[in-house]
């Protein structure tokens, strides 16, 4: 009989089920990982509660959910040579062609025939042994635990959308959405030297937890006009954001965004709103306000690993808000979409 | 002698041999090529008659060449992007492409490159050559196989251009009327320079550089370098907004950073001495940026459009043509200077 190996699988919307699959065999550049945590993200819930996210993703075949993970290495491909067993690893989970002209131009995110754990149909890693890529999987330092490690992959989301922007020393930075990925987007931004983040949302709790962790200035926009909240954030702030990062996945906040940043500067879109909004293009175009789409990240976990390294990020945990043994994932999906809830990020430990 | 894959090797240094070969099997994501036109390189020639370049030693046997295009005749297992017969120019250098340097897009840059014709990688002066199909490049059926095996060369001058930042309405100094030069001034034409100027020893060469485009051709004729500079100066009105040296001569390099106006770049492209005097604080203090190049990256693709869309002509640059079997003749008279780019055309002669 085959090794267990217990795996959270979406079958359908709503339809999760826990199931034993087999372990996976490694090619010679692969690892073999033993799971650690592992978070859960908006997308993995979007594809739990409707079956498709973004529009163009869709489930057609049962599919292990979760791609921000963590584990140890417990075996290796006769060609790796960049990792050992014991090894403790951020898996990057989404593994490009690397021969196209988009990936060797550096910007392999864009890669039209990305495989990315837990978009369908690849397998994600809400699993206890998965296998990757050995060049996807990065060695995390002594002083990096797994939990961190699970984190480094919304991290490298922030990290790739700050790059977008341009934030620099001395930017001022407008974050629209106070969740997880607005919040490591302030941190990021901040390391960055940023001289200030301005953090809008329409939830009194989640700003009071930006205000806590390091936001210089909070605003509820709930039922603001997009223009009189954008004089809202540059009153507070004393001047106009050079660059905004819209996290809520709302129209609205691509709107506040276009119309708080100074003329010159950049909107970047990292959450998704409707397919077709309808924003104040000219608006942009007339300020030189650049709209800058993200698609995950590309070349970003070094960073993210060597930010926690160095100890830049020190409240980076304060994210997890609560953790889950495997055979509970259904549950910490349930939670994560209970607003009574208050979660920010769940983890879900797979080795338990 | 036999012939089914007769091969140019180099033994050792001065000991440069037409050998007979197998016919190498294609693995999988490879095609096996039937070469057609190789043209030789200075790093060619100077492994022949030096047996290393820098730290790169020749310690066996090497095939070389590595300005090359073919025909396709086999594919290996999984190449879906190319077809038997396609014609194709081919990218000298595969790297790892997991590495960093490959995955931030400078794999020109990686550390286990596999470089055609640089020790211990075999080059393609032969009848037959295996190559990674994702680095050879189709050409279109009006774009010669001369002009396919000029891709290597033009494609230094995209990255030159490219590092250096050429672009629309800039004055351009290229030291150095050699092949190189010359791909240098047809490319930083084609991005929309306005002004060229070349510099060279050899008035010959600078009447080349005329007809392949320069504005301006300054014969260096002094020692002191401000003698050339002025003389640039002169013919430009001002400083360059960008050098790119293509000499290599150290009195050369100190040319390009003083005819380069404040906050320009220099791009080095020649390689002469590994240790030379240079003005740094004079660049320093007017930022005048000096910035290297090795070989080039994700170039190929646009060298190709240039010659394709007519943009850009490289056929006047070929002036000397060999056959395979002739390839000593060959390298005898590139190693005597003779010439432009010499061609050496890998193609069996059916009797």
């Amino acid at each position: 009989m085959a090794v267990k190996n217990l795996s959270a699988v979406l079958h359908a919307k709503l339809d999760l089920r826990l199931e034993n699959r087999d372990v996976p065999a490694i090619g010679e550049e692969d690892v073999l990982i033993r799971m650690g945590p592992v978070g859960i993200c908006g997308s993995d819930i979007k594809y739990w509660t409707h079956g498709y996210c973004s529009g163009v993703f869709v489930l057609r075949a049962p599919m292990v959910l979760g791609h921000e993970g963590a584990g140890t290495v417990v075996q290796t491909g006769s060609k790796v040579g960049n990792l050992k067993v014991g090894d403790r690893v951020a898996i990057e989970p989404g593994v490009p062609c690397l021969r196209c002209r988009i990936c060797r131009e550096g910007r392999y995110n864009l890669c039209p025939r990305m495989q990315f754990c837990a978009t369908p149909p690849v397998h994600g890693n809400l699993t206890r042994l998965f296998k990757h890529p050995a060049a996807f999987c990065h060695r995390l330092p002594e002083s990096v635990d797994l939990e961190h490690g699970a984190l480094v992959e919304p991290l490298a989301v922030a990290i790739h959308a700050c790059n977008r922007g341009g934030v620099k020393a001395g930017s001022l930075v407008l974050v629209c959405g106070a969740g997880p990925v607005g919040l490591l987007c302030m941190w990021v931004a901040k390391c960055a030297g940023a001289l200030g983040v301005v953090v809008t949302d329409i939830d009194d709790q989640r700003l009071a937890f930006a205000k806590e962790k390091g936001a210089d200035y909070v605003i509820n926009v709930r039922g603001v006009e997009e223009p009189i909240a954008a004089q809202q954030i540059i009153s507070a702030a004393g001047c106009s954001p050079d660059v905004t990062i819209e996290c809520s996945g709302s129209d609205y906040s691509m709107t506040l965004g276009i119309h708080a940043t100074h003329p010159g500067g950049s909107v970047v879109q990292v959450g998704r709103g409707t397919q077709i909004p309808s924003i104040p293009l000219t608006l942009a175009a007339t300020k030189e306000v650049d709209i800058k789409g993200v698609f995950r990240y590309a070349n970003c976990y070094p960073t993210a690993i060597s930010l926690i390294s160095s100890g830049q990020l020190p409240g980076l945990k304060s994210l997890i808000s609560h953790h889950f043994p495997l055979a509970e994932t259904e549950m910490a999906f349930k939670t994560a979409l209970s607003r009574d809830a208050g979660a920010i990020k769940i983890i879900i430990e797979c080795d338990q | 002698m036999t012939d089914i894959n007769l091969t140019a090797v180099l033994f050792e240094q001065n000991d440069l041999r037409m050998e007979d070969c197998p016919i190498p099997s294609p693995g999988p994501g490879q095609v096996l090529l039937e070469m057609k036109e190789v043209g030789i390189c200075g790093s060619d020639v100077h492994y022949w008659t030096h047996g290393r370049i820098g730290d790169f030693v020749l310690n066996a046997p090497m095939v070389l060449g590595h300005e090359a295009s073919a025909v396709v005749s086999k594919l290996g297992e999984g190449v879906t992007s190319l077809k038997i017969g396609d014609r194709v120019a081919i990218e000298p250098g595969v790297p790892c492409r997991k590495c960093n340097y490959c995955k931030i897009g400078r794999y020109n840059l990686c550390l286990d490159m596999k470089f055609c014709a640089t020790p211990p990688y075999d080059g393609n002066l032969a009848r037959f050559y295996v190559h990674d199909a994702d680095f050879c490049f189709k050409l279109p059926d009006h774009v010669s196989f001369e002009e396919g095996a000029l891709l290597e060369p033009l494609s230094v001058a995209v990255h030159a251009t490219n590092r250096a930042g050429v672009k629309l309405g800039n004055t351009v100094l290229v030291c150095g009327a050699g092949p190189i030069g010359l791909v240098n001034i047809l490319t930083a034409k084609a991005k929309g320079a306005a002004f060229v100027c070349v510099t060279d020893l050899d008035a010959s060469r600078l009447d080349m550089a005329k007809k392949l485009g320069a504005d301006f051709t300054v014969q260096v004729t002094s020692r002191d370098p401000l003698v050339t500079v002025q003389a640039i100066e002169e013919a430009l009105g001002d400083k360059a907004d960008i050098a790119i040296e293509c000499s290599g001569a150290a009195p050369s390099l100190k040319t390009a950073i003083y005819a380069t106006k404040s906050g320009g770049v220099v791009v080095l492209v020649g390689l002469g001495q590994e240790m030379v005097e240079m003005p740094v604080v004079n660049a320093g203090v007017r930022e005048v940026d000096i910035r290297g190049i090795f070989r080039y990256v994700n170039c190929y693709p646009t060298a190709l459009a240039m010659i394709a869309s007519g943009k850009v002509n490289v056929k006047p640059l070929v002036t000397h043509r060999f056959k395979l079997e002739e390839s000593i003749k060959a390298f005898e008279a590139a190693k005597r200077g003779e010439g432009i780019k010499i061609m050496i055309s890998c193609e069996r002669k059916k009797l």
